[in-house]
């Protein structure tokens, strides 16, 4: 019964750890767009298909962590 | 204060139970095939896409006077500027159809989702696991018919790596390849189910909070009070899952463009 409830409750530490890095790619990412949009607006559209690419890359360290959060 | 422990205890006992109702169950038979309550909003949102879009493309003209006809068109030059033609670039055109299915159906099964006691098919992992997969096939199909077989595989390692680096890189690019049919499918699933998650713990903590302040005998109406603030935050969640129905939308088509924009052009 504990051991059961110590892996659950390391299964939601374990994705919350996972979360970090992420967390802090998507903010760089984001931070980098909004600088470069403002200061060339006409790129932005260009810019946001780089950005979903970088933002889907490092939101996939999460998203595996979220996976070994159901399979694990 | 009492009441308020009171309505706290009803509210985790009934919060424990919610991640069971959003596991699917099989509401009927077909053959030996179940078909879950998932599945059936899932085809309730491909007749509606289908409706919408046939409707809309019947009554289409070249100066538009129909404001429903108008919106469609609209979502579909959305589509092929903004994702199609933005991130491809040369030689979109032929990628707009399937970007305008993915965009729309995804569009469509969302924003049902939200309507009040209708659920979303993307809450399923199968049902998103299905389109990822499709996704998948796409891009490499279309990278293999421009390159061929070896070629396009040989691709995956970008030209300018030095010479012993090169199958490292080659196996990274691979396994990052390979994964992104896992985090197409998840990101979804897990963005819908959890969205409607959080709404389904908000309007619990309502009701739970208001039903004990009324009903538990003794009028306790500070127990009542939170249920305020508890209801402020569903409708500002609800206005945010209502961004995130488009955003995953959105999200997901032009993911499926930037893969098939490096599948087809060698970089």
């Amino acid at each position: 019964m504990e051991i059961t409830l110590a892996l659950a409750a390391l299964k939601v530490v374990g994705y919350g750890l996972a979360a970090i890095g992420p967390g802090i790619g998507i903010g760089i990412a984001t931070y980098g767009l909004c600088t470069a949009a403002a200061r060339q607006p006409e790129m932005k559209g260009t810019l946001m298909g780089y950005f979903f690419i970088g933002a889907a890359m490092s939101e996939a360290l999460a998203l595996l962590g979220l996976v070994l959060f159901f399979i694990g | 204060m009492e009441g308020l422990a009171t309505a706290l205890g009803n509210f985790v006992e009934e919060a424990q139970g919610l991640s069971a109702q959003f596991d699917p169950q099989v509401v009927f038979y077909i053959g030996p095939w179940g078909v879950t309550q998932y599945i059936v909003w899932l085809f309730i949102a491909l007749a509606v896409t289908f409706a919408v879009v046939l409707v809309a493309a019947k009554k289409v003209s070249l100066v538009p006077t129909n404001k429903f006809v108008n919106t469609v068109e609209f979502g579909y030059d959305f589509v092929n500027s903004s994702i199609a033609e933005d991130v491809i670039g040369e030689g979109f055109k032929k990628h707009v159809p399937f970007l305008a299915t993915i965009f729309f159906f995804i569009l469509v099964c969302n924003i049902l989702g939200l309507v009040p006691g209708f659920k979303t098919s993307t809450g399923a992992i199968s049902c998103t696991w299905a389109l990822a997969v499709i996704s998948f096939v796409y891009f490499n199909f279309y990278g293999m018919k421009t390159f061929g077989f070896f070629q396009y595989f040989k691709n995956l390692c970008p030209s300018g790596v030095p010479g012993p680096m090169k199958p490292v890189i080659w196996f990274l690019e691979l396994f990052s390849m390979v994964i992104r049919v896992l985090t197409l499918a998840v990101r979804l699933y897990g963005n819908m189910l959890a969205g409607h998650m959080m709404l389904a713990i908000f309007s619990i903590a309502t009701t739970c909070f208001i039903q004990t302040a009324l009903f538990s005998g003794s009028m306790d109406l500070i127990a009542g009070l939170p249920s305020i603030a508890w209801f402020a935050l569903l409708v500002v969640m609800y206005a945010l899952e209502c961004l995130v129905a488009f955003i995953q939308a959105f999200v997901f088509a032009i993911l499926s463009a930037s893969y098939v924009s490096t599948a087809v052009h060698a970089h």
